[in-house]
């Protein structure tokens, strides 16, 4: 026990007080560091980090020094506007965001007044008395102050993932590194093994953490949808350089002034480009998180919502998933199948759970100690001190205790029945205790049998010890084996209707779990649950990768297994090109929640789970889940609206303005006219995050296929072209506007077809069905595009149009457009009609 | 009404041909790579007569293209607004037989 170390830190055995605390609080501040802070300067130079405005302030200066002031305001105007619209989506769309976050709290077990429980760990302050266990973020820097086999993941922190071995004795050095201070524990690293007590030393950004700034989060993989906008954009950015450089060319090579050239080359790069798909994106993920928040799905990562809504195969633990995870003790039972308080007392003895005003711990433990309460049996454990603890590890699966009653010192050891029966050389059936290997087989009967019954079993052993200063796993040795802690976790009512909604879904459920197949089956029998086949761990370590491969589509229950397997089958399942979920929320599943394409975690689960998580429940419960996969699909449904608008009308409208240049003998269209169509078509769009999504799309999960947005593109991109080309046909032959000086008319006349054809083919694009009739649009989607096409359709005859280079048109063309932009619509349906008879999405 | 420029004229019916013979070519390639899908895991037996039924979108797009070269080159808004409805009412045909098919289907 370090001497004076309370008393430095102004603290004591029995933590701080209450008010103590609160005061430092307001001296110290919250215990948090700024990396998930956004502010509004930020935001606002995100915008500008497009290089769409680059090119835009390139056509601003251009057409400033060479050409006309009037168009390099106009163009500044629109820079300026783009920006307000991006910067305020986007700010808003954090915001959602940072509340969201704030959902997601790590806790911390502090002592205060003497008492433990359980607080937000950013309500932590320099001298509170903190515990810490395996699984668990270190909440601050702290001094230990009493240490158990503590060992700690210091990766984050220093970059060396090896783990280092923290003690609680005082050390003599003179400057010491960080690293040196073996005593310390630093805010950020992961506790893997031990348990411990440390006095917060500093907080927030005065922790080390705080002082050299580092983010604590890893890296997740690239997901399936950033890999599929990561192509969409190449295929555009290849598209675009090879139409600018060839209307450039093409132009001045034809005759036209150089800087109209290149202003006009410019300005179809500009609209080629969908500058706002970023903020599109960002506001559908924030909008869908927001409403996912109400159905108590709390999104950490935004982009990964739509792999999300993708996922076709979900990964998940039995308990609180298919059981209910309320875990209580049936029974603590000797070999002989009599209720036994002795194992109950030495359950209670060998036990992790804090036991306070309320009882905190692992689920099991935590059940033995109600249980015990409950039975008024607990009395016993007052005879008995606690010499020393060698704590829990997932390799051994056991946890032991040496505790001493009179003068006689005992170890106790609890865990996994198949690891306990390897440390036991006897068994006590009804006070005999006989050698294990003359009653083994009766007792992996029993073990069955009650495994069978879908109970969940530890084994409790002991024997006597002598007396040494410091107890190992060696100790965990020639043990007598007392019986089994019978536990019960009653299946969900609700699992069956969620497996089945999930399976319509198109989402195949398969079961990872650390319990035995025996106990797993039982429940998927209890649920109704079709068995494929089960695969325990031990099948599973002597497969290779490609047999894992072929196993894991088989396999419905994966039993006993070890978090490098479970990351296996995450692998496996990706390579075999599925969209995998997994929920866990252990501290052996933080590395499958990494790998999986969406990570999983409940409220409950411990920190490093829930910090590796995409995706936190705030309950666990597959329903929750089918209802954030649902939402997920509707925003990937309006994501991809998005890119095939673009890709079709605004690509089309592009390519036929790039070939009008070369015949017409003046420019087609002004590049401010287009940036200006390009402005107003982004408008029109932003309602199409709330639009509505047909039932038939959310079905299924969808993939973000590059080959039939290409194929999209080819197909319905020249309808908007021939459409364009019967408009220049219509304002030449028909209105002779075939002169430069009736190029206004010309342009105007294209300018209103042009941008009514580009933004009310979204009420066909937007769905398979009959438009209006079988699928209605959501409400904003309609007012908004209405409204842009009302205003884009006046502009001509106002002050703006006049000083945009527009002029009014003829009676006759409002006519010949409305009948001319009703074909394009049908003729559009007729081909979708078409198209996805022959394509399938 | 005038008759329009000659050149001015060639170019732009070249290119409204040009986007449409793109666009039925698409369609073409489509249609073929689908069927050759199809083929190789046996789902398709069309005869001349179901392809020629499979195409009639194709048919259309053409005529309507020969449409609107032949009004345009007349140059008369009236011709141009009642073809205008013939081909709306011949598409509503055409989309009210394939969604009846296409629900059946389903």
């Amino acid at each position: 026990m370090p001497t004076g170390v309370y008393q430095t830190l102004g603290t004591s055995e029995n933590g701080l007080s209450e008010t103590e605390a609160n005061r430092r609080l307001k001296v110290h501040g919250y215990n948090e560091l700024p990396t998930h802070v956004f502010s509004k300067l930020q935001v606002l130079i995100r915008q500008f980090k497009n290089p769409i405005f680059a090119i835009l302030i390139a056509c601003a200066i251009i057409a400033g020094t060479y050409s006309e002031p009037t168009q390099s305001i106009i163009i500044l105007s629109m820079i300026a506007l783009s920006v307000i619209l991006g910067f305020y989506n986007e700010y808003q769309a954090e915001r959602i965001v940072e509340n969201l976050r704030k959902n997601v709290s790590i806790k911390a077990v502090v002592t205060r007044d003497g008492k433990s429980s359980q607080i937000d760990s950013k309500l932590l302050v320099p001298g509170d008395l903190v515990s810490v266990y395996v699984g668990d973020i270190v909440p601050a820097d702290m001094r230990i102050v009493k240490s158990k086999g503590l060992q700690v993941d210091e990766a984050t922190f220093t970059g060396e993932s090896f783990p280092v071995e923290k003690i609680s004795d005082r050390l003599n050095l003179e400057r010491p590194t960080p690293q040196q201070l073996t005593n310390y524990l630093f805010m950020g690293t992961v506790m893997i093994h031990g348990s411990g007590q440390g006095i917060v030393v500093s907080t927030g950004k005065k922790t080390e953490l705080g002082a050299i700034s580092k983010s604590l989060v890893r890296t997740h993989p690239e997901t399936e949808f950033q890999k599929g906008i990561k192509s969409y954009g190449t295929m555009l950015v290849t598209l675009t350089i090879a139409l600018t450089i060839g209307i450039f060319s093409i132009n001045t090579a034809i005759g036209h002034p150089l800087i109209d050239s290149l202003l006009f080359s410019l300005a179809i790069a500009v609209g080629l480009v969908p500058e706002l798909m970023p903020a599109i994106i960002t506001i559908s993920l924030a909008r869908g998180a927001s409403r996912m928040a109400n159905a108590k799905v709390i999104v950490k990562r935004l982009v990964s919502i739509e792999d999300f809504g993708n996922m076709d195969v979900l990964c998940t633990d039995k308990t609180g998933t298919l059981t209910e995870g309320k875990i209580a003790l049936h029974d603590s039972q000797s070999l002989g199948g009599e209720t036994n308080d002795k194992i109950l007392t030495c359950s209670l003895l060998c036990n992790s759970a804090a036991v306070g005003e309320k009882t905190v711990g692992n689920p099991m433990d935590t059940a033995i100690w109600e249980y015990a309460i409950k039975n008024d049996a607990q009395e016993d454990v007052k005879s008995y001190d606690k010499i020393d603890e060698i704590p829990f590890d997932y390799q051994r699966r056991i946890m032991s205790v040496v505790v001493r009653k009179n003068e006689e010192y005992i170890l106790i050891s609890k865990g996994a029945p198949e690891s306990i029966f390897a440390k036991c050389g006897r068994a006590d059936i009804s006070g005999r205790t006989e050698p294990l290997s003359a009653v083994r087989k009766a007792i992996n009967a029993k073990f069955f049998s009650l495994s069978e019954l879908g109970y969940r079993i530890l084994a409790v052993a002991c024997r006597s010890v002598e007396v040494k200063n410091s107890y190992s796993v060696e100790d965990e040795a020639d043990l007598t084996l007392l019986g089994f802690l019978i536990f019960t976790d009653p299946p969900k009512n609700d699992a069956h209707q969620a497996i089945n909604r999930l399976k319509e879904m198109g989402v195949d459920v398969k079961i990872l779990t650390g319990d035995n197949e025996l106990v797993a089956k039982t429940v998927c029998e209890e649920l109704k649950v079709p068995v494929k086949r089960i695969v325990c761990g031990a099948d599973l370590m002597q497969m290779s990768f490609t047999e894992i491969k072929t196993v894991v589509e088989e396999a419905t229950i994966f039993a006993r297994i070890t978090p490098e397997q479970k990351l296996d089958i995450m692998k496996a399942l990706k390579a075999n090109g599925h969209v995998v979920g997994f929920i866990g929320d252990g501290v052996n599943d933080a590395p499958a929640l990494y790998e999986a394409d969406v990570g999983l975690s409940v409220d409950t689960a411990v920190d490093v789970s829930k910090e590796a998580a995409d995706i936190v429940l705030l309950e666990k419960d597959l329903l929750v889940l089918a209802d954030g996969i649902n939402e997920g699909r509707k925003i990937f449904g309006n994501t991809i609206k998005y890119i095939l608008m673009g890709t079709s009308s605004n690509f089309g409208n592009m390519f036929s303005a790039a070939a009008a240049s070369v015949f017409l003998p003046f420019l087609p269209m002004l590049p401010m006219q287009i940036l200006f169509m390009n402005l107003l078509y982004d408008i029109s769009n932003m309602a199409l995050p709330t639009d509505n999504v047909d039932e038939e799309y959310v079905k299924k999960p969808k993939r973000f296929d590059i080959g039939f947005i290409r194929k999209y593109t080819l197909f319905f991109g020249p309808f908007s072209s021939l459409y364009d080309f019967l408009t220049y046909g219509i304002m030449l032959f028909i209105f002779g506007a075939s002169t430069p000086a009736l190029a206004p008319v010309f342009r105007s006349g294209w300018f209103v077809e042009s941008f009514w054809t580009e933004v009310l083919v979204i009420f066909v694009i937007r769905t398979r069905r009959i438009p209006f009739f079988t699928s209605r649009p959501g409400k904003w989607l309609t007012l908004l595009t209405l409204s842009c096409v009302a205003f884009g359709t006046i502009l001509p005859f106002t002050i703006l149009g006049g000083f945009l280079g527009f002029a009014p048109l003829p009676p006759e063309y409002w006519v010949l457009l409305f009948l001319m932009v009703a074909t394009y619509l049908f003729l559009v349906d007729a081909g979708k009609v078409f198209f996805y008879k022959i394509c399938k999405f | 009404m005038s008759l329009p420029d000659p050149i001015l004229f060639a170019w732009w019916a070249s290119s409204i041909s040009a986007g449409s013979l793109f666009l039925a070519i698409v369609g073409i390639y489509l249609y073929a790579t689908t069927r050759s899908r199809r083929r190789k895991s046996n789902q398709t037996t069309k005869n001349v007569g179901g392809l020629f039924k499979d195409f009639i979108f194709v048919w259309v797009l053409l005529g309507i293209l020969v449409f609107y070269i032949i009004t345009i080159n007349i140059g008369s808004s009236l011709i141009f607004a009642a073809g205008n409805i013939l081909v709306e009412a011949l598409l509503i045909a055409y989309l009210l037989k394939n969604r009846k098919e296409e629900s059946e289907e389903r």
